[in-house]
């Protein structure tokens, strides 16, 4: 009897389909490529990892589970800290500049949408051992080289600096709690409650008060960074400004100042940032779809105390945008290699010397005439038909 | 597509004054009426797009890209928590999320209130409110007509918006606390504020310059 029970796979999570897998594994490899030109080694660690891997022990939005001596597991939720974990654990000998990179399925559970899974892919790399504007500049590029990889040109990178909030914060003269509440609304992206604390500021210059009141719109190129340095006075903040200039000219060096704007008011969700951080748009997707910056404390609490810097961009974001241009389905071979009956041996010795040559290569399963073999080709999506006489 | 300005506005309250404080700042477009046949009404000589959609899609056209801003009032955004950026407050249709119970069933303290049920048409709201009180209610889902719930016997009490307190009177209900109060709030995408972020910061701005005239 016919049963009616559908299978469905668990919440947030999907079954990726041929041609689509074959369009993604195209942009992986484009992308794992490109990171080991720039001379990153790729490194797979485990799906899941001791609870205190991730720094604490874990909130609703981590699956979590237990292992048979009772211990608290729990699935990765980002890639950078158990590569922190295996930089200092395993690779502590090594060079003393480690570049590593990675292709790893990440879970968190979340509300799903478009580009928004429980089970999601991220591609990134991770520069451990170097501080300073050159290590952050070619965090930069690499990510706009990987959007390139993958045939995305138009994107936008937006950068700004922690040190820049942490600044501006104590020339505001914030106390501890007020600076949590400032960046708690850079997070939400609350333009609105941080013009109210700018209103309620007291003691601050004006100019000082205007920045603050317009934190969200410190956008621009350059001369932003040249106009806000004329204001500002805290030297952390000049300080941050400054590593930026500089960031910005390696940039220039590299060719690529023309994808970069200045974000002074971004702030990411991960709290482990000390220094620079960016995020990349693409006008196909209504949030960014790489993210990443400089986080020099992080590797401290793994025992091996050395500034790091990296990125991470969202595999099934970047598939989705190439979909939305109609690029993502790609299902074709070489050849089909048919043959009447009688003359499998010939058909095999044939598609194997295809093969060789490079091509990709299907052999018929049975034996057909010519007619059915041109259909059959059709069918099985090769664009071309080798027929054996 | 990209050119464009796509504006998600709200059906309801908020449609007539949104309409006409975007006509003062130059984003406007022929017959943007809430009763339009047309859902998308475009304007090629300013390049502005407008989406009338129903109040609490709102956010979800701007999070998802579908408009790059639109307006909506704070009370939604609340209780929705969309990932949007919220840009300038409007000031107006102003109103306030409160707790009210039947006159007759007013108890001394909040956290009497305990264990009890509340009608809202905003069950996240009325769970955090509950949750920062220290106190577990029953949260009765309703999307319309709420001052009914004590009256039919599903709840003991309502979270509401209220404007002036009419229905409220009429129903014999009094408030017995506010939760928050909400205005109009311009939102807009994440990925339209950076990829379109001079032509937004403008529009800001002169929002801004046209609200502080209102307000004198």
């Amino acid at each position: 009897m016919m049963t009616n029970k559908v299978y469905q796979v668990p919440y947030g999570t999907k079954d990726i389909l041929p041609g689509e897998m074959k369009a993604r594994r195209k942009v992986e490899n484009a992308i794992i490529n490109i990171f080991d030109k720039w001379g990153y080694d790729e490194v797979k660690t485990p799906s899941f990892e001791y609870v205190e891997t991730f720094g604490s022990t874990g909130d609703e939005s981590n699956f979590r589970f237990f292992d048979k001596a009772n211990k608290l597991l729990m699935l990765r939720t980002d890639m950078t800290a158990p590569i922190a974990r295996l930089a200092a654990t395993r690779l502590q000998d090594g060079e003393k500049i480690k570049r590593l990179c990675y292709l790893a399925n990440l879970y968190r559970y979340e509300e799903i949408q478009a580009g928004r899974q429980c089970e999601f892919e991220q591609a990134g790399v991770e520069l451990l051992g170097a501080s300073g504007p050159a290590a952050d500049a070619e965090i930069i590029v690499l990510a706009a080289e990987a959007f390139k990889a993958a045939g995305l040109e138009n994107f936008a990178i937006s950068i700004g600096h922690v040190d820049f909030v942490n600044g501006l914060a104590r020339e505001a003269g914030f106390n501890e709690e007020e600076t949590e509440e400032l960046k708690s609304c850079l997070r939400r992206h609350d333009a609105v409650a941080i013009y109210e604390m700018a209103n309620r500021m007291e003691g601050s210059r004006e100019e000082v008060k205007k920045l603050f009141a317009d934190f969200f719109f410190l956008q621009g190129g350059i001369e932003l960074i040249e106009r806000v340095a004329n204001i500002v006075r805290d030297e952390k903040a000049l300080a941050a400004l400054n590593d930026l200039r500089r960031i910005y000219e390696l940039l220039d060096a590299y060719g690529a100042s023309q994808y970069i704007s200045f974000d002074l008011g971004l702030y990411r969700s991960f709290n482990y940032y000390t220094g620079m951080l960016f995020e990349i748009y693409l006008p196909e997707m209504g949030y960014p779809v790489a993210g990443g910056g400089r986080y020099d404390k992080m590797m401290e609490s793994f025992g091996l105390d050395c500034p790091a810097t990296g990125f991470a961009l969202g595999v099934d974001r970047l598939m989705l945008a190439l979909a939305r241009r109609g690029q993502t389905n790609n299902r074709n071979w070489d050849v089909l290699v048919a043959f009447p009956e009688g003359k499998i041996q010939e058909a095999i010795v044939k598609a194997t010397a295809l093969r060789a040559e490079g091509k990709s290569v299907k052999l018929a399963t049975e034996a057909m005439n010519l007619e059915d073999a041109a259909k059959e080709a059709q069918t099985l999506c090769c664009t071309s038909l080798v027929y054996i006489a | 597509m990209n050119d464009y300005i796509t504006i998600a506005l709200p059906k309801g309250k908020l449609f007539k004054k949104s309409v006409a404080l975007l006509e003062k700042v130059g984003y406007s477009a022929e017959n943007v009426v809430e009763d339009s046949r047309k859902l998308i009404i475009s304007n090629e000589e300013t390049k502005v797009r407008f989406i009338i959609a129903k109040t609490v899609d709102v956010p979800t056209y701007v999070e998802y890209g579908a408009a790059d801003i639109g307006i909506i009032g704070k009370d939604v955004l609340l209780e929705q928590e969309k990932d949007v950026v919220e840009l300038l407050d409007m000031g107006f249709g102003k109103c306030r999320l409160m707790m009210a119970v039947p006159e007759a069933k007013r108890r001394e303290k909040l956290t009497d209130y305990a264990h009890l049920r509340a009608a809202t048409k905003y069950p996240n709201c009325a769970k955090e409110y509950f949750n920062k009180l220290g106190i577990q209610v029953e949260i009765v889902k309703l999307n319309g007509s709420i001052e009914l719930g004590p009256i039919v016997g599903i709840s003991e009490m309502i979270i509401d918006i209220v404007e002036t307190g009419r229905t409220l009177k009429e129903n014999k209900l009094v408030e017995v606390d506010s939760v928050f109060t909400a205005t109009a709030r311009l939102i807009a995408n994440r990925a339209s504020f950076k990829l379109k972020f001079d032509r937004l910061h403008k529009l800001v701005e002169d929002l801004r310059v046209v609200l502080a005239e209102e307000g004198k």
